[in-house]
């Protein structure tokens, strides 16, 4: 609700403000709904003057609409898909992770989201040489676990470096210090952050349920309303400033006591493709323990419920011999 | 218009930044290849009809439904709105409305009597999606998807209720075994369609699969 302030517009002063407010007009959205007419002759202020203002105001605020073709031309040539660093996850995901569009990792503990969100950054930086937000909110981050698999890529110092600043950590703890990192992510801290080298291609919230879940549940609307403004505050970065978003979530059961992702079906409308991840029962399995099964849950371009086996110890693999060709690592460590 | 179309004007009000552009001209350009030859141009004027708008409250949606009734009687040829999703702002709302029901629900009412305003003086089609929820604190039962929990006004401007449901991938595919690179079951997802008119109750049901090229049933 936007309250009518004198100055908002030419013709809005004190006494018009005054006399509105008596009519119980106090806000843009009282004043563009009302009766103009009646209005007028109310505030004793003339017809034409009165629409005047409504139409500036209503310009000013209501969103202004846009062709469809401009629209697309737009989205052709800023839209980019961000490779995950693992081929069986990129199948999954339609080639990677899309810019604009927020993907979601489920997951029980354990199950790798942390590694994977740990891979896609270090790929995103290191291959990519762009610059990655990592926003902590388990306390799970640790620079040496990124730092080794830097050094599965390069042996340089000074290449592993560049890239681990290119990754650029924050650690909060509660919904309210997301959503101010969020906001001040919005307006302006994106490009402070990328002045160092690269601009920012994705944004990771590892977990984003650890500060929701907390919140939700009991008769309060609180918790839900949060939620949605975390879920909006980073779709609007992800289409303004053409970032992928990926975040990790909790896993629950379902009534009929299948896994399925955690808080509810509200946010389950969010993410635009979601993977649950799960470690690996088979027998075959026992003899690689980092072995995971990513199943996509909802995706607007694949037929759901296909499944890819991958190995969680692909981002640190051994790295590629002096022929160039790749190998992978056979035996576990 | 070739192409079988009507050549309609569309006004899309994206709530929740749910609209795949890049899908949406991928299915646009397959039908219309289909139907009437590959055309850039024709590409083209069919994406210049849409018109897309995006809300990020219920009082900014409040005041672009005001704006789009100017635009509305500037371009005769816009008959089609649809608004994805009405439902978004519903958990913001309730929060911001505190404790009285009204408060909660004013906006979205005020956006639903706008709306019906517009569908008798302007004669268009209004399409709104709205999401399932299940409200904290209330038993779970499979009867309460199907109940709306927004608004009076907006209950009452709805005629046609479309309820999509998705089909659990069943047991058909049991012969397969276990070959996961067969897995490319069709997803079949189910429509159930009420009209409460005042002269009319009816209701049908119909199934279709989504594919690279749209529906297809």
């Amino acid at each position: 609700m936007v309250v009518l302030r004198e100055g908002m517009c030419p013709g809005l002063d004190e006494d018009l403000l005054r006399d509105l407010r008596a009519a119980d007009i106090k806000t843009v959205e009282d004043l563009v709904s009302s009766d103009i007419e009646g209005l007028a002759q109310k505030c004793s202020v003339s017809y034409k003057a009165l629409f005047a203002i409504r139409r500036v105001l209503l310009a000013q605020h209501t969103a202004f609409p846009v062709s469809g073709a401009d629209l697309y031309e737009e989205l052709l040539s800023s839209t980019a898909i961000l490779s995950t660093g693992n081929p069986s996850l990129d199948k999954l995901l339609d080639s990677g992770l899309y810019t604009g569009e927020i993907t979601e990792l489920s997951g029980g503990p354990g199950s790798g989201k942390s590694q994977v969100c740990f891979g896609v950054a270090v790929h995103i930086s290191y291959q990519l040489k762009q610059s990655v937000i990592y926003i902590d909110t388990t306390g799970g981050l640790a620079a040496g676990r990124l730092l080794q698999m830097l050094q599965a890529e390069t042996s340089n110092t000074e290449e592993q470096m560049e890239a681990l600043q290119r990754i650029h950590v924050f650690r909060l703890f509660d919904v309210y210090a997301l959503l101010d990192c969020l906001y001040s992510l919005r307006s302006g801290g994106l490009q402070q952050v990328s002045v160092g080298g690269g601009s920012v291609k994705a944004v990771i919230v590892d977990s984003v349920s650890a500060v929701i879940s907390p919140l939700l549940g009991g008769k309060q609307n609180e918790g839900m309303s949060l939620m949605i403004q975390v879920a909006g505050a980073l779709k609007t970065m992800a289409k303004d400033f053409n970032v992928a978003a990926l975040v990790t979530n909790h896993v629950t059961r379902s009534g009929s006591g299948e896994v399925q992702p955690g808080l509810g079906v509200s946010w389950s409308h969010i993410p635009r493709t979601r993977i649950l991840l799960e470690r690996v029962e088979k027998a075959a399995a026992v003899s690689r323990p980092s072995l995971r099964s990513a199943k996509l849950i909802k995706s607007s371009r694949q037929p759901c419920h296909i499944k890819e086996e991958f190995d969680l110890q692909w981002w640190s693999r051994s790295e590629k011999g002096s022929l160039g060709k790749r190998k992978l690592d056979e035996t576990d460590s | 218009e070739a192409a079988g179309g009507l050549e309609v004007d569309v006004v899309f009000v994206d709530t929740d930044y749910s609209l795949d552009m890049l899908h949406l001209v991928s299915i646009l350009d397959s039908k219309l290849t289909l139907l009437a030859g590959a055309d850039e141009a024709a590409l083209r004027s069919c994406l210049s009809r849409l018109l897309f708008v995006h809300c990020y409250s219920s009082s900014q949606l409040l005041l672009t439904l005001h704006f789009l009734e100017t635009t509305l009687s500037s371009r005769p040829a816009l008959a089609l709105i649809l608004i994805d999703s009405i439902s978004a702002f519903y958990w913001v709302d309730r929060c911001e409305g505190g404790a009285s029901y009204t408060k909660q629900e004013e906006k979205l009412s005020r956006c639903a009597e706008l709306l019906g305003r517009l569908l008798r003086d302007y004669r268009i089609t209004v399409f709104a999606t709205c999401h399932a929820i299940r409200r904290p604190g209330v038993p779970s039962s499979s009867s309460d998807s199907e109940r709306s929990y927004l608004c009076r006004s907006w209950q009452r401007l709805v005629t046609h209720r479309l309820l999509c449901s998705r089909q659990e991938p069943g047991d058909n595919m049991a012969a397969e075994g276990g070959h996961d690179q067969e897995q490319r079951r069709q997803q079949i997802f189910t429509v159930h369609c009420t009209t409460s008119s005042s002269r009319v109750k009816a209701s049908w049901s119909s199934s279709f699969c989504v594919t690279e090229a749209g529906f297809s049933e």
